[in-house]
């Protein structure tokens, strides 16, 4: 204590203000580090549940199928089975919470979206120059877009 | 080979080629602010490289400039974050950065470097250099100033032959640790770049070395206008022994530095890996008029030639001349520093990481990252210079022109610059 | 939290009980805005990161190029409208090498209008003189040693321990480091929030249980995801590693990602 107090005045007092310095960031960084900070790793922990707690905007096809059974086993018969139901009726969370906000209107460029021909789709795909193959813009007129290959 | 095309680019046509989506911005991303960024931490290096010169290599010439380099640094130094805080996209969040640094990233050591450079070296070594002086003016000068001068000496007013002493010795210890540390101020900068691999442009060994041998050029660069302007503002004549060592120093520092570029340059052209195309199309097309005009010709070229006659031919030129050269060099080196951290920074986000595609970029006059902006982050530096040159290196200082001898700050050095 | 929220319901059922069919939408409304306020407010219950390590494949082969990944992400996660993509899908095509030239191939020409979020027009260039044409699909390529994650100054960016790569958005200060650091452009920087953003997996999706929205609407299955901790035989992500030869984008830059793709070319970057 002696000693200390026998340092040269401008080192005493810059000692003190360093001392100072690093008491304050040390609770400044006790204070502001955020609780979950270090729970995983480096990164607030809670950060997962709040990138989780979003809300879904689509809602699957077991969603679909609680109501719509019917048409999601239809579907399942047929080639457009890998299809998801809100791919071509348009995100469905809202009308699955409350039905009686109505989904999208379909429209002809859902088939052409998928089946207009471009060189750079793969071969096994099934495509057509839409101008080309049917002059009129409903595809229903003579297909089923559940069962693909059934004419009405 | 790869001729590309991308619809985007008939909305947004300054993109040629293929360019990822997320890369088809209208502006880079870090834009004219970090350009600022690096040129000021620079600036900062190498001027207290500069002065250090004088502290620890004992080039007695300097002393003039002494004072002026620490305080130049000084000046830039608490400037240096304000345009990288203002490009945050949540700068009220900047305090993170201290409170849960990443230590794998070069970023995150941002805050500890600076706040060690500020408060364990400059604000140290300036004021050890200055502690005489403040205990002397705040005796004689009043009013606020006289406050100003004791609150900074800080309640010790022990001027004692061993008092200042350990002052002297003191400062010197803090210049030698304030080498490495104004080498790691800026080579972490260089190393901000330099890691990203993601970025054939920025990803280099050589980028941290590249910065503090540039920052040093342009720090002693600033120093040779600073004290020029400073003169020619006074009325007073510059120490031409003073001004011919700095050009020395400055000549031999740009060589160097003009050296580790040129051999940045080879690697990249001999080894020639992915992505070198697309320099070459940087090079020739997007930079061509900062990184060929700019950076190599005004910025390297001209100045080593002038200050390289210089070394020569020194004693055939007449002082006025050897004045004239040397601040022209030193402007020229100033810009072409600037237009090199603009070739880094703006370089490595004008071709798309796909390296199939460019970007052109004009700078937006007003707003966050304009001109208007810029060049007020320029200029701030040189107004706080301003102010700390007004209090802290005073033509006349306080009380000095009633009672005082003409030498006016007893200390050591003969710091009033200029006296010839 | 969970309490009142019961009450509520159990209220809104009765109130619906007593006044019949006239307030049954009224109802259907009330559970909709209870289910909204439950749900927008907390983490799904009983999700543990540590059980679960989520993987992503893509089978450019059966990539359509139809951009319903593309909108349905968009719409998903709120991306904001203009060059803002956490997931887009590339197209290549390259040319037939010209007559007696002596090349193997000519230029590939690549494009993503919009990140084909509306689907490709017709290539630039004749059908006659294509060589091969194909789609990549491109999110996050969720890195086993993710730069971006490595040079966040403060922590926000992080590899959970399910194996997404997440932002927090809450303590991102937006300095667009972890942007520049992504050799695949996967990152931007939100021109609503001032941060940095990407694909997070959706992962508010695989948390409940749900597939992330670009896998759910895929129509070809070119994309592939699955649970590596929970996937039997016959799960489609195992199948995937076993029917395939994989690869990675941008190997040799040692990020080692954990998206593999399947029939892609050298020209995909």
């Amino acid at each position: 204590m002696n000693r200390f107090l026998r340092l040269p005045p401008q080192i005493l007092r810059l000692v003190l203000l360093a001392l100072g310095i690093v008491g304050s960031y040390a609770v400044a960084r006790h204070f502001l580090t955020p609780p979950s900070f270090g729970e995983y790793g480096f990164y607030r922990g809670a950060a997962l549940g709040e990138v989780a707690a979003r809300p879904a905007v689509l809602a699957g096809r077991e969603a679909c199928a609680e109501c719509h059974a019917d048409q999601v086993t239809q579907v399942a018969a047929f080639s457009h089975k890998g299809l998801s139901c809100e791919g071509c009726h348009g995100a469905g969370q809202v009308h699955a919470d409350n039905p009686d906000v109505a989904m999208e209107k379909l429209h002809y460029s859902h088939c052409v979206r998928c089946h207009e021909a471009n060189p750079a789709r793969p071969k096994w795909h099934k495509q057509v120059v839409a101008k080309d193959h049917y002059p009129g813009d409903k595809c229903t007129e003579c297909h089923v877009p559940h069962a693909p290959s059934e004419v009405p | 080979m790869n001729e590309a095309t991308n619809v985007v680019l008939e909305l947004l046509p300054h993109f040629e080629g293929y360019v990822y989506p997320n890369e088809a911005t209208p502006q880079p991303l870090w834009s004219v602010l970090i350009v600022l960024y690096p040129y000021i931490t620079g600036l900062v290096a190498g001027a207290f490289i500069m002065a250090s010169l004088v502290r620890v290599f004992n080039v007695r010439a300097l002393e003039p400039v002494y004072r002026l380099s620490l305080l130049t640094a000084f000046a830039f130094l608490l400037c240096a974050p304000l345009p990288l805080l203002f490009h945050l996209g949540q700068p009220q969040r900047s305090f993170q950065v201290m409170i849960t640094p990443h230590l794998t990233s070069p970023m995150a050591i941002f805050g500890f470097v600076y706040a060690w450079y500020l408060m364990a070296v400059l604000l140290l070594e300036l004021w050890f250099d200055y502690r005489r002086d403040f205990v002397e003016w705040s005796r004689r000068a009043g009013g606020w100033k006289g406050l100003l001068y004791r609150v900074l000496t800080v309640g010790v007013d022990d001027v004692s032959e061993a008092s200042v002493d350990l002052d002297r010795r003191m400062g010197h210890l803090l210049s030698v640790v304030g080498i490495p540390s104004a080498f790691l101020l800026h080579g972490y900068v260089g190393f901000i770049f330099g890691s990203v691999k993601a970025n054939p442009w920025w990803g280099n060994v050589l980028m941290p070395i590249i910065f503090i041998l540039s920052a040093i050029v342009s720090g002693i660069a600033l120093c040779v206008f600073n004290y020029q302007v400073l003169m020619w503002v006074r009325r007073r004549t510059t120490d031409i022994r003073c001004l011919d060592v700095m050009g020395m120093f400055l000549f031999y520092a740009l060589v160097v530095d003009a050296g580790v570029e040129a051999l940045d340059w080879i690697h990249r052209v001999y080894s020639a890996e992915e992505g070198f195309q697309m320099m070459h199309q940087m090079a020739n097309e997007k930079l061509f008029y900062t990184l060929n005009l700019g950076q190599a010709l005004l910025g390297t070229l001209v100045p080593a030639l002038l200050l390289g006659a210089l070394q020569l031919l020194r004693r055939h030129i007449p002082e006025l001349a050897r004045r004239r050269i040397y601040f022209a060099s030193a402007v020229l080196i100033l810009v072409g520093v600037l237009a090199m951290r603009w070739n880094v920074v703006i370089g490595g986000q004008l071709f798309s990481k796909s390296l199939r595609g460019v970007m052109s970029y004009k700078m937006e006059f007003a707003g966050m990252e304009g001109w208007f902006m810029g060049a007020f982050l320029f200029m701030l530096p040189f107004i706080v210079l301003t102010v700390l040159i007004r209090l802290f290196l005073p033509e006349n200082p306080p009380g000095g022109k009633t009672d005082l001898p003409e030498a006016a700050p007893p200390a050591r050095l003969a710091s009033q610059p200029g006296a010839p | 939290m969970k309490r009142p929220v019961t009450r509520r319901k159990l209220l809104g059922g009765v109130a619906a009980a007593l006044a019949g069919a006239i307030l049954a939408p009224a109802a259907r409304a009330a559970k909709a805005a209870v289910r909204k306020v439950f749900v927008s407010s907390d983490a799904p219950k009983g999700y543990r990161p540590e059980d679960h390590q989520w993987a992503m494949a893509i089978d450019a082969g059966r990539c359509i190029g139809c951009g319903l990944c593309v909108e349905a992400c968009k719409k998903e996660n709120s991306v904001p409208e203009g060059p803002y993509f956490r997931t887009w899908i590339e197209r290549y095509v390259i040319t037939r090498p010209q007559p007696g030239s002596g090349e193997s191939r000519g230029p590939a020409h690549v494009d993503s209008p919009n990140g084909g979020m509306r689907g490709f027009p017709e290539p630039p260039v004749p059908k006659e003189e294509i060589q091969h044409a194909f789609f990549v699909p491109k999110l996050c390529n969720l890195c086993r040693h993710s730069p971006c994650v490595q040079v966040c100054p403060v922590g926000a960016t992080f590899d959970a321990p399910d194996g997404a790569v997440l932002i927090d958005p809450k303590y991102c200060i937006g300095c667009g480091f972890c942007i520049q650091a992504c050799p695949y452009g996967c990152r931007f920087m939100s021109p609503v929030t001032h941060t940095a953003e990407k694909c997070t997996l959706c992962y508010h999706r695989i948390t409940r249980g749900l597939r992330p929205a670009c896998v759910e609407v895929c129509p070809t299955e070119a994309r592939v995801f699955g649970d590596l901790k929970h996937a039997g035989p016959s799960d489609p992500i195992r199948q995937f590693y076993e029917r395939n030869k994989v690869q990675t984008l941008k190997p040799h830059l040692g990020t080692e990602p954990r998206v593999f793709y399947a029939g892609i070319d050298k020209e995909v970057r």
